[in-house]
């Protein structure tokens, strides 16, 4: 429980990021595949570019909580995914 | 536990880093490593951690080979010479996370008794180095990699975390490094000096001013 609070906390940042995203996502193509595609090829991008500068070294914290960090990118998708697919069904209700 | 780190190969484009390393490690000493600046300490130890992939590299735990990184087995616990915490965590969120009583850290630190809900940018950078060091070093985990853990500390903090270092070696492998040495010579068992990327263990002090890693006469 407290490894998943740790990687909530590493996914603050980007939660205003996501949101306006999915603002994005809800004014060109509110569907649930092409938003979960945009996320994945986001969290990639974001996974590629933390390892290759230096905030890479971000992540040596949870490295030391035996975090990967495919397993922290991973975990951080499946919750922005979650998020961003409730989000959609709610305001698809209202478009 | 005995750890051994062998056969690294580190290259950075064409310039070669390291390339005749052998490190030993053991429960209950400390094994300090020296070298000059830009010698490849804290590649050494991002290696052993398993943050850094050299293109060749043996490391074996009481004899056993680890292929994958040893930071998911959980053995170990890294320092690194630049910031370990995230600045939106609370103290008492991390001594959780990284299973340290914070009780005990106030009896030895005294002035932090009200920083317990503080978040660390709440603190200043000494401050913070200072939890970072001990929160590694009094982890339950087997093996502690500590990059220059007395940088940025006030002469008393040092002190104290030599005397930490001392009593968790006892169930500890301790691997440290820092531009400190006296205090790398006081509290290391063995120690490596890291010169043009080969490790050498140094049986004599006076091998470090041979090697030209201190002046003649720094240790008289």
């Amino acid at each position: 429980m407290q490894k998943l609070l740790t990687i909530l906390a590493f996914y603050k940042p980007f939660v205003i990021w996501s949101f306006l995203v999915n603002i994005a996502i809800t004014i060109v193509n509110p569907y649930i595949v092409p938003a979960v595609v945009t996320k994945l090829m986001l969290t990639i991008f974001v996974w590629y570019f933390v390892n290759e500068t230096n905030a890479k070294r971000k992540l040596i914290f949870y490295n030391n909580l035996g975090i990967s960090s495919i397993k922290l990118f991973s975990v951080m998708f499946f919750i922005d995914i979650f998020i961003t697919i409730s989000y959609l069904i709610l305001i698809t209700e209202y478009i | 536990m005995i750890l051994e780190i062998d056969n690294v190969e580190l290259y950075f484009k064409n310039k070669t880093i390291l390339n005749g390393i052998y490190l030993k490690a053991e429960t209950g000493k400390v094994t300090g490593i020296l070298g000059s600046n830009g010698c490849g300490k804290s590649c050494l130890l991002q290696i052993i951690f398993g943050s850094l992939r050299p293109k060749y590299k043996l490391i074996r735990i009481d004899n056993s080979p680890i292929l994958k990184p040893l930071f998911q087995t959980n053995l170990v616990k890294y320092l690194p010479q630049h910031a370990l915490i995230p600045k939106n965590l609370s103290l008492k969120h991390i001594f959780k996370l990284y299973d340290v009583e914070w009780e005990e850290f106030i009896t030895i630190f005294e002035e932090f008794k009200l920083f317990e809900p503080f978040k660390s940018k709440q603190l200043s950078g000494g401050q913070v180095r200072l939890v970072e060091t001990y929160i590694v070093l009094k982890s339950p985990s087997k093996i502690i990699l500590l990059d220059e853990p007395f940088s940025h500390l006030a002469p008393l903090h040092i002190e104290k975390i030599s005397t930490i270092i001392e009593e968790e070696k006892v169930n500890k492998a301790i691997i440290i490094t820092d531009h400190f040495y006296h205090s790398i010579i006081e509290s290391s068992d063995n120690i490596y000096l890291l010169k043009n990327g080969a490790t050498k263990l140094i049986d004599d002090l006076l091998g470090l001013e041979d090697y030209k890693y201190l002046s003649q006469g720094s240790l008289t």
